[in-house]
């Protein structure tokens, strides 16, 4: 702790901490231009300054930490003319269009030039020729960038697509595409939260609506399980077509959160129905005649609890093979921590100096990891180590030691990860005996991963102090996911690592946690709540009974956090919802919110009511969105079976992968995102199937059958494609192993 | 002017105040039919009906004979909305800047505005609900284009009320505009005299 003085007043500060922060958390006012609090301080717009008394300049608060003893002074009449003149500066011919501009007065720049009582411009600058830039979901009007660089921060430090940057050159300065013509990126637009003025904007929301004529809809993004906090931002849609509203923009609390382009800009996949009591009494029968109901995860806790209670008073059976996958992976993971839940959160990767990632293609599959590890490797210079069959273009800057390892071999390489980081471990003699009996050579040799590698993993790792073992989603439905599980949870349990398992959908956790499921049999008699079935309801595809998609839906979620979130109703919805079924059916319950309050205690739910939880950060960062489940206890009798035979995968094979931005059959259907549907594969893979770019082919898998047209990437190497499942129906969660062995056939040639 | 002294509230020979000779109300039924007969017989009505006729054959009459002729109304006359045009280039003056719809206490006005061709902001509906509409005039006043104004049809009659309030029905037509028939309104919203004096100007070195 360190104690120092702001305007005579006795302030601590933590170490590390710099004068801004201690400031703004005991109460004083600096004003500031370009601080964001997630990033490194841009130092750009030099209003943060203040005097001290160890030295005659003056100093800029958001990089300088205090030293024992300090006397900080905030308002002077020097200081007070330096930020005057500042605002001066930016104010020299910044056009006067604030009655048009998007911004719509949410606009630090007006709010500090009003501040600051600048009422004319006494400088004269010649004004350049500026053009505006259309860059897809984004637009650029140069002339209204006051420069602060937030934006190129945000993008490089954050999100890691580091795709702008500014072009220097006084006067001329602008934000332009890093090494491209056109702005080529994952389209976050999270560049678009952070501007404090109207110069980067969606190019969807531009001048539709201004900012004080939408009320906002706080929720959860309903996207990934990652689980972000959003805002939608909600207004009539127009006069020609009447009152029914409609989501305008979502918007984020970029000062602490990050949100995907997903997110950001795939919110419009409300669907709408009326009440029917005819297609009602269809959908009560058919659940009274139903043997099983099988759903997606894509589902609140509430909905989850009804469909359990369905379970218990009706009989029913419940499936859902990719929540179950992860139940069991973590059953197995408890069996030896102990604990129901693993220690690692999204904080906790971001805060990391070391990472290590296995299984999962995590810039497509939960972009929320993706930026805390970009946030770890560039705030804390982290480690990264990525661990897959294939290589990631969007990670190569942030990834320190790429491992490619054979698709299917998994276990073997969780194995020699796990003998590797527990050499010096304190473990029992059964475990150190499972790892004296590996069989290195053939494990190597068949995970394609050498001595070398893990050698080098072993040294990258020495120094690291806050190390975290990421486990992606395609080891959960590895055949042999228990036992990755069980070899993770060691990793866990006996080193300073913590453990981050990510789940496929928004509430995969809230359902693992709520619902008693079954294995999926395959039977007849089962009603799909957007899932396949014999009678479908839900929001995904067109169904028999059309039910509220996650926007027009209140309700929580349990994030990959353990954290429950609340989401709100952004549009109403006119129809049916799950509730009214259920009390047709023999539930009695006026509305779905009642159940939060009974959603189980054993598996660390706290019985809060709906209404009582928020849903907000406070102004220093405080996460009060609903709040953390309870950690568990549960019994440790499990054991590591030894590694078999690893299974091979040769021929065509193809990864299961959506592209970027998309997910669901939620995403597929909004207007903003690129609907990329095509098979994406490398020069190799085109040469081993002998198709070429453009080509339309024929994917036969496991008796189903898609047609895509095919995509020479550029970016890919190897001999593994990418297919999408985000446009086939119901959006296919990954029930079954990503990598799947397929013939692929060429047609119409 | 002579003011009378009502401040003093006494009856007295000095206060502007006196007593009307009043008779006092009749009691009993003899008195009231009494008073009856009286002012059936005394031909009062006739005093007045000689009014009209006297007026009448002078042939100088004040009625304004509306709607056939309409009383001059004062430029500060709140009625029936307008939009105006650019007197030069004849585009709409309005920007979409919202400020009407955000000031409006009835919350009657609406406006639909999207990004043109040329990225600029087009407004594409804009309507008043006349319905609700109080004529308070903060929607002229608030105006940064002196783009909505306050007209002189103050005639609400038709089918319907939303007769008058759409986009349409307000902005001034083109060809209006071209025969220089747009009118400026010195009423509410418009700038007020010297205001160019008060203006300074951005310096320019170039």
């Amino acid at each position: 702790m360190i104690n120092f003085t702001i305007n005579n007043q006795p302030v601590t500060a933590a170490k590390g901490e710099t004068i801004l922060q201690a400031a703004r958390k005991a109460g004083f006012y600096i004003p500031t231009m370009c601080y964001l609090e997630k990033t490194m301080p841009c130092a750009s717009c030099r209003l943060c300054v203040v005097e001290v008394n160890t030295t005659d300049g003056l100093i800029l608060s958001c990089q300088t930490p205090p030293t024992q003893g300090l006397e900080v002074t905030l308002e002077s009449e020097r200081l007070q003319l330096e930020r005057t003149n500042i605002m001066r500066m930016y104010d020299v011919n910044h056009p006067l269009e604030c009655g048009v501009c998007d911004k719509s007065g949410a606009c630090d720049l007006q709010n500090k030039t009003l501040e600051f009582n600048i009422d004319s411009q006494h400088f004269t600058a010649k004004e350049q020729p500026r053009k505006i830039e259309h860059w897809g979901l984004i637009n650029y009007d140069p002339s209204l960038c006051i420069l602060c660089e937030k934006c190129v921060h945000v993008c490089n430090e954050i999100i890691g697509d580091d795709a702008i940057t500014l072009q220097f050159g006084g006067y001329k300065s602008a934000v332009i595409p890093k090494n491209s013509e056109k702005l080529d990126c994952t389209f976050c637009g999270e560049c678009i939260a952070v501007c404090p003025v109207g110069a980067l904007v969606s190019s969807d929301f531009q001048y539709k609506a201004n900012s004080w004529e939408l009320s906002p809809v706080p929720a959860t993004c309903a996207h990934c399980s990652a689980g972000c906090s959003l805002t939608y931002e909600v207004k009539h849609t127009s006069i020609a077509t009447g009152d029914a509203e409609r989501i305008y923009r979502v918007t984020n609390n970029f000062e602490y959160a990050t949100l995907c382009g997903a997110g950001r800009f795939g919110f419009d996949y409300d669907v709408q129905a009326q009440k029917d009591t005819a297609l009602f009494d269809k959908a009560v029968s058919a659940l009274r005649n139903a043997k099983a109901i099988r759903f997606s995860s894509m589902i609140t806790n509430e909905e989850a609890l009804i469909l359990q209670r369905l379970k218990e008073t009706l009989g029913l059976k419940l499936f859902n093979e990719e929540a179950r996958a992860y139940q069991s992976f973590m059953q197995a993971y408890g069996s030896i921590s102990g604990k129901a839940t693993f220690g690692g959160t999204l904080d906790a990767i971001a805060q990391s100096d070391a990472i290590i990632i296995l299984g999962g293609r995590i810039t497509t599959d939960n972009p929320g990891v993706r930026y805390a590890m970009t946030t770890a490797a560039r705030h804390n210079g982290a480690k990264i180590i990525y661990m897959h069959p294939l290589e990631d273009a969007l990670m190569q800057n942030t990834v320190t030691q790429f491992v490619k390892y054979e698709a299917g071999s998994e276990e073997g390489v969780m194995a020699m990860l796990a003998k590797t980081l527990l050499a010096d471990a304190d473990l029992s003699d059964e475990f150190r005996a499972f790892f004296n009996e590996l069989d290195e050579g053939y494990l190597c040799a068949e995970s394609n991963v050498g001595d070398e590698e893990f050698a080098r993993i072993e040294k990258s790792l020495r120094r690291a102090k806050r190390k975290i073992l990421v486990i992606g989603s395609d080891v959960l439905n590895h055949d042999c996911a228990q036992n990755i599980a069980r070899l993770a949870a060691l990793v866990e349990t006996y080193t300073d690592f913590s453990l981050v398992v990510i789940p496929q959908n928004v509430n995969t956790v809230g359902v693992s946690l709520v619902c008693d499921l079954d294995c999926d049999e395959n039977i007849a008699g089962v009603v799909g709540y957007n899932a396949r079935g014999d009678f479908v309801m839900g929001s995904f595809v067109e169904s028999d009974l059309v039910l509220p998609a996650l926007n027009s839906q209140e309700g929580t979620f349990v994030s990959m956090n353990y954290q429950l979130l609340p989401t709100n109703v952004a549009i109403r919805f006119e129809g049916y919802c799950l509730n009214d079924l259920a009390n047709a059916v023999g539930l009695r319950m006026a509305n779905t919110i009642d159940y939060t309050a009974q959603l189980p205690m054993a598996k660390g739910f706290n019985g809060t009511a709906f209404d009582h939880l928020g849903n907000f950060y406070g102004s220093l960062g405080e996460d009060n969105r609903g709040y953390q489940l309870e950690v568990s206890d549960v019994e440790v009798n499990g054991t590591v079976a030894s590694v078999n035979a690893l299974p091979e995968f040769n021929g065509t094979v193809i990864y299961r992968c959506n592209p970027v931005n998309q997910f669901n059959s939620y995403t597929a259907r909004t207007t903003q995102l690129e609907r990329d549907s095509a098979l994406h594969g490398s020069a190799q893979f085109a040469a081993a199937a002998r198709i070429s770019d453009g080509d339309t082919v024929e994917i036969q898998s496991n008796g189903s059958v898609e047609v895509r047209t095919f995509f020479l990437d550029s970016n890919l190497k190897g001999t593994i494609a990418l297919s999408p499942t985000f446009d086939t129906e119901f959006g296919v969660m990954n029930e079954s192993y990503r990598f799947e062995k397929i013939k692929i056939m060429r047609v119409g040639s | 002017m002579h003011v009378e002294p009502f401040t003093d509230r006494n009856v007295s020979e000095h206060s502007a105040y006196y007593y009307v000779d009043i008779e006092n109300y009749p009691v009993t039924g003899w008195d009231k039919f009494k008073q009856v007969v009286k002012r059936s017989l005394k031909g009062e009505l006739f005093v007045g009906l000689w009014v009209v006729m006297r007026e009448m054959i002078k042939f100088d009459i004040h009625t304004v004979k509306y709607p056939l002729e309409k009383l001059p109304i004062g430029p500060r006359y709140r009625a029936v909305h307008k939009l105006l045009r650019l007197w030069e280039s004849g585009f709409e003056r309005c920007i979409g800047c919202g400020l009407c719809e955000k000031i409006c206490i009835s919350d009657c006005i609406r406006m639909d505005t999207r990004i043109d061709e040329n990225s600029r902001k087009e407004v594409t509906e804009y309507s008043i609900n006349l319905g609700r509409c109080i004529f308070c005039g903060y929607c002229a006043e608030v105006c940064p284009e002196l783009a909505i104004v306050h007209g002189g049809r103050y005639e609400n009659a038709s089918e319907q009320r939303a007769h008058f309030v759409i986009k349409d029905d307000m902005l001034t037509p083109l060809d209006f505009l071209t025969a220089g028939q747009q009118e400026e309104y010195p009423g509410f919203g418009a700038i007020t005299p010297h205001e160019d004096e008060r203006v300074s100007k951005t310096p320019l070195a170039y």
